[in-house]
């Protein structure tokens, strides 16, 4: 019999990284809202197209959408009818949900928790709005088994953790811009990972959910094995360079995983789109590849001195929409939906040099 | 990032099989223009293998630049346009004795399956090189990974299996429409769950991957039933559609033909009813859709379907080719 397979999503350990890459150059923002410009959509606004969208995708009805007449669907990077995919296998929603609303721009984005035939599933959901219409729709389906784990922790939260939800007081916020730049390092710090970056801009308190697994400060033995096949070390509350670690702990901080040079392994973040900004919230999401070569990127020196040999043995490369919390130029809370895509892959809403760079996009 | 436990990467490569509808099949039989012909004729077979093998060395030591590339080279790796140099060109280690040829001088064009050492793990690989001029033009490559795919075996690649090798008389070669016609109704039939249009030999052997999947084996839950027999128990209607598809090289010399095709998967079932067996439920993966691209090579003598060999590789949904 015929046993065909099913896109995988793998594994690997971690992926990170952190040569500090110096930020490009950054120009001023074209009006970050092209989209909003002629026919206004606030908040409530937004998030009622996210709720028509999500009830129109469970009941496998794209008609029910006011879509405009050139609307663009893609799912997991892939430019599909809207109607196909996702939309002929969703089965329920789930019980998390964040809203993050850009009404400048005219956009808005969703993570959440939906059900497709009975699993579990995390789903990024970017939709822009023009004139009440919708005119581009980005998904990010992520399944399988971490998905699954990681949705059940979500639903558990039941909405945004509250350094998300909590409003920057209007003396403080600051312009869409500099809220980038700042997520942006967090990109730049991580790829090719030497831990001799400036890592100021973590704040203290700084947390992560990757697919609503919990990936900083986190004690609990995640179990299984790393991506060379060997057992997973428990967690180790602190960095200690003097414990000679060879892969980042989930207990570690933010800031701490990065000043390691364990995540030296994500040799490339490219494709940095930073398409919706919350100025009120202090909050940038954020969508990127993160590519692991498996090449001569696995083999490294630690800020220490030490030559490690880490990361995923075989080329791939994770999807992602990344949402964080800014304040005071610092990343305070940090959370993502991904899933891991073929190694390389664009996501079809950047042309293909922009697709290969790791220079931000706005 | 994500840490992921053995279990969870055990579970997210588990094979889907079974599911969905008969699909509407469709298919350009791809007759090649004249033009392009005429494009590699001064490289023949000895040549084209020739250039293969300078791919694969280079490859093994990273070092595109020992290469004849034209300056408007095409690279693809599983669909995803590269830079020379990058996915296995810089993990690859070195290629196992397991070589597979197949050609079409007149449209210079040279294809290879082998088995490649990746960080300490075979992966299976399929190469075409488009010449032009002595010069590559296209490099497609599809590599089957354990990370990309649930079922691959590349101990059982060793040696490539004689019947690839043989040649036909030359009075006895259909042309290329015709072959490729053949191979056609291969993947008409998996669309329709019908083997009965498919021109199978009755001994009919497919590997994927490294894995013999047709005839059955006796233990599993078909039985060891033929190629036909198999497409006929509608398991593999969770196929819906095999599109888009290419015909690339055709080797009338040893009765060649290799397919480049995307199975699409769109996860709508879950259970399909096999005649005389009842309902059968599929596996979990077959509840999300996904594809798969392959690249296929039947053996193709006295007009009938002798063995299939496939590289495999799964990926997101309708992801494009790169080459269509």
């Amino acid at each position: 019999m015929r046993n065909k397979i099913l896109f995988v999503v793998t594994v690997a350990g971690f992926f990170f990284a952190a040569m500090f890459v110096p930020a490009a150059p950054l120009q001023a923002s074209p009006s970050a809202a092209q989209g909003a410009a002629s026919s206004p959509c606030d908040r409530s606004c937004l998030n009622g197209f996210v709720d028509q969208y999500i009830d129109a995708l469970v009941a496998h009805d794209p008609s029910r959408l006011a879509v405009t007449k050139f609307v663009k669907y893609t799912e997991n990077g892939q430019h599909i009818e809207l109607g196909d995919g996702f939309w002929r296998t969703a089965t329920g929603r789930g019980g998390y949900k964040f809203y993050v609303d850009d009404p400048e721009a005219g956009q808005v984005g969703f993570e959440g928790t939906m059900q497709e035939a009975g699993h579990p599933v995390i789903v990024a959901l970017r939709l822009k709005i023009e004139n009440q219409k919708i005119s581009e729709i980005e998904t990010i389906v992520a399944r399988g088994g971490m998905a699954e784990g990681g949705a059940a922790n979500l639903d558990k939260l039941g909405k945004p953790r509250a350094g998300f939800e909590d409003e920057i007081p209007a003396a403080e916020r600051v312009p869409r811009l500099d809220l980038i730049k700042t997520a942006n390092k967090y990109f730049s710090g991580m790829q090719k990972d030497d831990g001799k970056g400036d890592y100021s801009f973590f704040g203290d308190d700084c947390n992560r959910l990757e697919n609503g697994m919990q990936t900083t400060n986190n004690m609990t033995p995640m179990g299984g094995t790393t991506s060379n096949g060997t057992p997973r070390p428990a967690p180790s509350a602190k960095y200690d360079p003097s414990t000679n670690p060879t892969s980042y702990s989930a207990g570690w901080s933010c800031r701490d995983q990065f000043r390691s040079g364990l995540l030296h392994f994500v040799s490339l973040i490219r494709d940095r789109r930073y398409p919706i900004v919350d100025q009120e919230h202090g909050i940038v999401w954020a969508f990127g590849f993160f590519d692991h070569q498996a090449g001569d990127t696995r083999n490294f020196e630690t800020p220490d001195g030490r030559s490690v040999t880490a990361g995923p043995t075989t080329p791939f490369t994770w999807e992602i929409a990344e949402i964080f919390k800014v304040r005071h130029g610092q990343l305070h809370e940090i959370e993502a939906a991904l899933t891991q895509g073929s190694y390389g892959m664009c996501s079809g809403w950047s042309s293909y040099e922009q697709c290969r760079s790791d220079q931000p996009q706005w | 990032m994500p840490v992921r436990s053995a279990a969870m990467v055990a579970a997210m490569r588990q094979t889907i099989f079974a599911v969905a509808a008969a699909g509407v099949l469709l298919l350009a039989l791809s007759a090649r223009p004249p033009s392009t012909a005429a494009a590699g004729a001064d490289c023949d077979r000895v040549c084209l293998n020739g250039i293969m093998d300078q791919y694969l060395a280079a490859m093994v030591v990273h070092d595109p630049s020992k290469l004849p590339l034209a300056k408007n080279l095409k690279f693809t790796e599983d669909g995803v346009r590269l830079e020379l140099g990058d996915g296995l060109w810089a993990t690859a280690s070195s290629i196992g004795n397991y070589k597979l040829y197949f050609d079409e001088p007149e449209a210079g064009e040279a294809g290879v399956y082998t088995v490649v050492q990746e960080n300490g793990a075979g992966v299976f690989l399929y190469v075409r090189l488009k010449v032009v001029d002595r010069k590559i033009t296209e490099i497609e490559t599809l590599v089957a990974r354990k990370q990309t795919t649930s079922i691959l075996n590349t101990d059982n690649l060793t040696e490539v299996r004689p019947i690839f090798l043989e040649t036909i008389p030359a009075a006895d070669r259909p042309s290329r429409a015709e072959m490729v016609a053949m191979v056609g109704k291969y993947f008409d039939g998996i669309e329709q769950a019908n083997g009965d249009i498919v021109p199978f030999d009755k001994d009919c052997v497919r590997i994927e991957n490294g894995i013999q999947t047709c005839p059955g084996s006796p233990t599993s839950p078909l039985g060891a039933l033929s190629c036909g027999a198999q497409l006929s128990t509608k398991i593999f209607t969770y196929i819906q559609s095999v599109s888009p598809r290419r015909f690339p090289i055709v080797d009338r010399e040893r009765g060649l033909v290799l397919a480049a095709v995307r199975f699409n998967h769109p996860a709508t079932q879950q259970t399909v009813d096999v005649p005389g067996r009842g309902k059968m439920t599929m596996g979990k993966y077959s509840q999300w859709p996904n594809s798969t691209q392959i690249a296929e090579l039947f053996k193709i003598k006295d007009r009938k379907i002798k063995e299939i060999t496939a590289v495999i590789v799964a990926q997101p949904y309708k992801m494009p080719t790169g080459w269509e």
